[in-house]
């Protein structure tokens, strides 16, 4: 699939935002003023960014405790997502969610998840839903190689494939679980491999390089909407930061993350294929960066100036009524 | 185990991510379990052992094959068999194609007398890129390959033990190749073994070739009617085979503005039509500059090469390729020179024989 300049433009202001939005909160977070925990995705936008290019209203995704770039991939307010991380009122969750609980059903983002393997049931529940209702929808999880060794993704995989399900399972493999290499807890070099166990396409793709997965997510979500079932899709990706804000990552290498950023940045990979191609210069792309800054430095300043959530708010949002 | 280091060795080079791309998405491409490469590494051993290999080496990895052989090795063989010792070769692990090169050239500086290879056509032409003269013998891991032939792994061990211990020579039991090359601005960049394809596609993005949409101009080293990919396409119009002298050259276009459509089987369970404006013969040494100002270059069904109009490339055939085990060939000469046979004479049976 050739992309449209619009196309082009979408996917860099898409990425540039979620490493914005992420290199921001590594800054704020180490002044204290954000509560919780907060686990970063900047380095793996490509992956969020180029599945999400391909999806609409129909479609929902549920995402795990690094959710931030999901969450904006699949359109959620800026604004509300930095309020929401702050624990203000006007968030996204009533300041009630934080960085992991973040969701917005409006949008079919269903939520970044606090326990690991908890998103892949989900969208077994959303694929049922729209192979039942016939929208022709698909639902993505996002995990990571920690999840793909839980219980709770294995059955997932396993009722997807019987139910041959509109799902699409997106393991983003940063070669850590916390801090255990998947090296070490993953029984396979690919956790693509398991795929076949469960009668479904298992695809490792470079999950650094947006065209990669923008190819392999857009035969895959064609796939499943054509009813032909769920897939299992391996991202290599890494993230720049630790497991949470404040992680010492003493399990990783002397100047890992700087040879990544140096040389597989996903973002530079862009910049430089895209320009490469003549397809958009240096000037378009920079005003891209210049506008996603103004966003980012907004959504802080907002955030910080809005209201915490009001005592008479302790008790609402704990059920919901049907 | 042996532990001669005067012994013989030989290096096994097994792709643990080889059969993991997209035309497992689009196609029906088969999935070959890692559990499966492992237990062909084992079938391996039981035939290197036999003929007093020495020293195995073997490329590390992450998680998948190498485990496998560890927890194999830390039980004795089964009964009756002889396992050479198997070495990792020390060298960083980066799950890259360069990793595949670093194991090849440490296996060489060993002085290995052979690399068995486990792999596709990718893997192959990576090894083939650094393995000089040592003999490569090529196992298909998959149904998705040209270049490697599926084959079990004990015979294809027996044969690859016979030539590295000398018992077969060298010139008898293997095969030179044909390669192609390409170059950019005049500087050699990199080769293909089987096909080398140029494309209007922008990008390497997800690497596998499996579109018409696109291709431009196809090269190919050699050509078989019933091969599977892109030299399918020649080799439904003009087979050719690998020891012919010269190569192919197809000019493509849309099926459409085509005088000719090849329906082309481009990977397993995928069937597409191209369209094909002429066909013409290589000829090794004749350098051909691309038509393509821009677009991609596919080396042996994998996009790899991302060009621009700045950039001038061109395609070479040589006969400068790998060596490759001939098989069949070896174990005919081990039969006929009773390489794996003996007589006991002492038996009654043996004298019969003998008469």
């Amino acid at each position: 699939m050739q992309l449209s300049k619009d196309d082009l433009l979408k996917a860099y202001r898409m990425m540039k935002t979620i490493r914005e939005f992420e290199e921001r909160l590594h800054v704020e977070f180490a002044t204290g003023d954000i509560p919780g925990f907060v686990h970063l995705y900047a380095g793996e936008e490509a992956s969020a960014t180029g599945f999400c290019m391909h999806l609409d209203e129909r479609d929902k995704i549920a995402s795990n405790h690094r959710g931030h770039g999901h969450s904006i991939g699949k359109g959620c307010d800026v604004h509300a997502m930095m309020a929401e991380i702050y624990g203000r009122g006007t968030g996204l969750c009533g300041g009630k969610g934080g960085s992991m609980h973040i969701a917005d059903l409006s949008k079919g983002m269903m939520g970044a998840n606090g326990i690991v393997g908890g998103g892949p049931p989900l969208v077994c529940g959303a694929g049922l839903a729209a192979k039942k209702l016939k929208t022709n929808g698909v639902a993505i999880a996002f995990f990571g190689d920690g999840a793909s060794n839980q219980g709770t993704t294995m059955e997932s995989l396993n009722l997807a494939s019987v139910w041959n399900l509109p799902c699409i399972f997106v393991c983003e493999n940063n070669g850590y679980a916390e801090a255990t290499s998947s090296k070490y807890s993953v029984s396979c070099d690919d956790a693509a491999d398991r795929a076949s166990a469960f009668n479904m396409p298992g695809v490792v793709v470079d999950g650094h390089d947006f065209f990669a997965v923008h190819e392999v997510a857009g035969e895959a979500i064609k796939r499943a909407r054509e009813g032909k079932g769920p897939t299992l899709i391996e991202c290599k990706l890494n993230r720049y930061y630790g497991h949470f804000e404040g992680d010492a990552q003493t399990y990783r290498g002397k100047d890992e993350v700087k040879n990544l950023r140096a040389t597989i940045d996903c973002l530079d990979q862009f910049r430089a294929k895209v320009t490469s191609a003549s397809l958009l210069d240096d000037a378009e792309l920079n005003a891209v960066d210049d506008d996603v800054a103004v966003l980012i430095e907004d959504a802080v300043v907002q955030a910080k100036a809005a209201p915490m959530p009001a005592p008479a708010e302790l008790l609402t949002d704990v059920y919901i009524s049907y | 185990m042996s532990s001669d280091d005067h012994a013989p060795s030989i290096g096994i080079l097994a792709n643990p991510a080889a059969g993991r791309d997209i035309r497992r998405l689009v196609a029906q491409a088969s999935v070959f379990p890692i559990a499966e490469k492992r237990n062909m590494i084992t079938r391996l051993f039981s035939s290197l052992g036999r003929l007093d290999i020495g020293t195995v080496y073997m490329m590390p990895d992450g998680n998948g094959i190498a485990d496998r052989i560890r927890h194999a090795l830390e039980t004795p063989p089964p009964t009756g068999q002889t396992w050479p010792r198997i070495e990792f070769i020390d060298m960083p692990f980066e799950d890259r194609a360069v990793d595949t090169l670093v194991a090849v050239d440490k296996m060489a500086a060993l002085g290995v007398g052979g690399i068995i290879v486990l792999g596709g056509d990718g893997t192959h032409r990576l090894v083939a890129s650094r393995a000089g003269d040592i003999p490569i013998t090529a196992l298909s891991t998959g149904t998705n390959n040209v270049f490697p032939a599926m084959r079990e792994a004990t015979i294809a061990g027996l044969a690859a033990g016979l030539v590295a211990t000398g018992q077969v020579p060298v010139a008898e039991g293997s095969v030179r190749n044909k390669v192609l090359r390409v170059d950019i601005n005049g500087v050699q960049s990199d080769l293909a073994l089987v096909d080398l394809c140029t494309s209007t596609a922008l990008w390497i993005g997800s690497r596998a070739l499996w579109k018409a949409d696109g291709l431009d101009q196809l090269f190919l080293s050699f050509a078989e009617a019933d091969a599977i990919g892109l030299s399918s396409i020649g080799g439904l119009i003009r087979p050719l085979a690998r020891e012919a002298e010269n190569g192919l050259m197809l000019n493509l276009a849309e099926p459409d503005n085509a005088p000719m459509v090849v329906t082309a089987p481009l990977a397993p369970g995928l069937m597409v039509d191209i369209g094909v404006e002429d066909v013409q013969e290589l000829r090794p040494g004749e350098t051909i500059p691309l038509r393509a100002t821009s677009g991609v270059v596919a080396l042996d069904g994998e996009r790899e090469i991302e060009f621009s109009a700045n950039e001038n490339l061109a395609v070479r055939l040589e006969w400068d390729g790998p060596l490759t085990l001939d098989i069949p060939r070896v174990m005919a000469y081990a039969a006929e020179n009773n390489l794996l046979t003996r007589m006991n004479q002492s038996s009654g049976h043996a004298k019969r024989a003998n008469q």
